[in-house]
């Protein structure tokens, strides 16, 4: 999992085509990725959302889970975007608290989006966790991008 | 049930077997994908160390968003007269400075300064050529200068954002990972200066709440102890380790309940060490 630049993601993919093919190909799934997160993302950048330039991604197999940590601030709300570029797969993403408690107020899927939104209750470290549920490809690339209000 | 085509007793018995196996197939799909609800609690000890490593680095207008919602801060005095930052002959400290001075945008933003919001845009592309990333930050820097002549404030914060992830992805392809680090962390130490000094300004514990942010300061101190020991011997990078171990202990307290004292201490720490970063630059 890395963090990845909107802006740059093209030049990444073009210079990873010179890298070992499977570094290549994640570049690429990643990178197509990041273009559904970020499309998951458009019409709420329109509502008014600010959404945050940084992504992260990776691959993930079917029924795994992986967890990016995130400081976020009371008085806020933020919403979490998911993409995927495999047709016909499911993801999850969900928020937790440092108890591990479910923190999201709603959580929900469509395509090859999934969005998880939060109203913090308190300001510190939440884990927003991201799961492929089903897929049918053996690995599943992903990208996570997010958006807070004022 | 509306067949089409062939009647269901024409259809072979391999087809028949391979079109349940599919159903069945489609509805274990279905059935995992919308699955069980989530698990309203998990063990977060389930997750090898590799997966929660990756940490979100909040920009500052996302601390500056709840503080504008709190009271009416007063951003200018926060920016204090203005000045511009000229490159020192060590990227550390540029890149260092770097981060301070898009901090300085943010809060330029939030005092709605357009003339202090170009002066930085352009600062931030003086201190971007000393690290070799000026390229990247180039059309960033025209678009800050443009967005705030127009006073489009919301489009300002973005182009702030953006110019910290190309600073940060033009450092990861020239493999200076560790110094974009620094852009990073100068921008967090600038930040948390000015929401110091505002919370200690106008002291309630909802303010002082959002100094609550152990995940980061943990996160910037594994970064530090992580880097080349050339930059790790560093006098600015050793100041800002023991300024780091200071603060820990202050924001960790009591599940966010941090007192006037406390927030006046941080206020300290990042004021001086802020300070030694910007006291080579002139």
């Amino acid at each position: 999992m890395r963090p990845l630049s909107l802006p740059s993601r093209r030049a990444a993919v073009c210079a990873a085509a010179f890298l070992v093919c499977g570094a290549a190909v994640l570049h690429a799934y990643v990178d197509d990725a990041m273009s559904f997160a970020y499309e998951a993302a458009n019409p709420y950048a329109e509502k008014g959302w600010i959404i945050r330039e940084d992504a992260w991604g990776g691959d993930l197999g079917e029924g795994d889970k992986k967890a990016v940590t995130a400081q976020l601030f009371r008085g806020n709300s933020y919403i979490f975007f998911l993409g995927t570029d495999v047709e016909g797969a499911k993801l999850r993403v969900n928020i937790y608290d440092t108890a591990g408690n479910l923190a999201e107020s709603k959580s929900w899927q469509e395509g090859k989006f999934a969005y998880a939104e939060i109203k913090p209750g308190a300001t510190g470290t939440y884990y927003v966790v991201v799961e492929v549920l089903s897929s049918p490809e053996e690995r599943t690339g992903w990208a996570l991008v997010y958006g807070f209000r004022r | 049930m509306l067949y089409l085509g062939t009647a269901p007793s024409e259809i072979s018995p391999i087809l028949k077997t391979k079109a349940l196996c599919a159903l069945a197939g489609a509805l274990l799909v279905a059935g995992k994908a919308s699955a069980e609800p989530p698990a309203e609690k998990i063990d977060l000890k389930q997750f090898p160390a590799e997966t929660v490593n990756e940490v979100v680095v909040p920009v500052p207008s996302e601390v500056f968003a709840v503080l504008e919602k709190l009271g009416n801060p007063n951003w200018r005095a926060e920016l204090g007269p203005a000045k511009t930052f000229p490159a020192t002959a060590d990227r550390a400290q540029d890149a260092l400075l770097l981060g301070t001075v898009i901090a300085d945008g943010f809060i330029a933003v939030e005092a709605e300064d357009s003339e202090r919001v170009k002066d930085i845009g352009r600062n931030v592309l003086t201190l971007a050529e000393a690290i070799n990333v000026r390229k990247s930050v180039v059309a960033r820097s025209n678009s800050i200068v443009e967005k705030a002549d127009a006073r489009k404030w919301d489009a300002v914060r973005r182009e702030f954002d953006g110019a910290l992830q190309d600073v940060n992805q033009a450092m990861a392809e020239l493999n200076d990972e560790q110094l974009a680090q620094l852009v990073s962390l100068g921008g967090w130490l600038r930040g948390t200066e000015a929401l110091t000094s505002i919370v200690d300004s106008k002291y309630s514990t909802q303010r002082a709440e959002l100094l609550h942010q152990p995940l980061l300061v943990d996160y910037f101190s594994r970064q530090l102890s992580k880097m080349s020991p050339r930059l790790r011997g560093k006098e600015i990078v050793g100041d800002i380790r023991r300024s780091l171990d200071r603060i820990n202990p202050l924001i960790e307290k009591n599940n966010g309940d941090i007192r006037p004292e406390a927030v006046a201490e941080i206020h300290t720490i990042t004021s001086e060490v802020v300070g030694r970063i910007r006291s080579k630059a002139g």
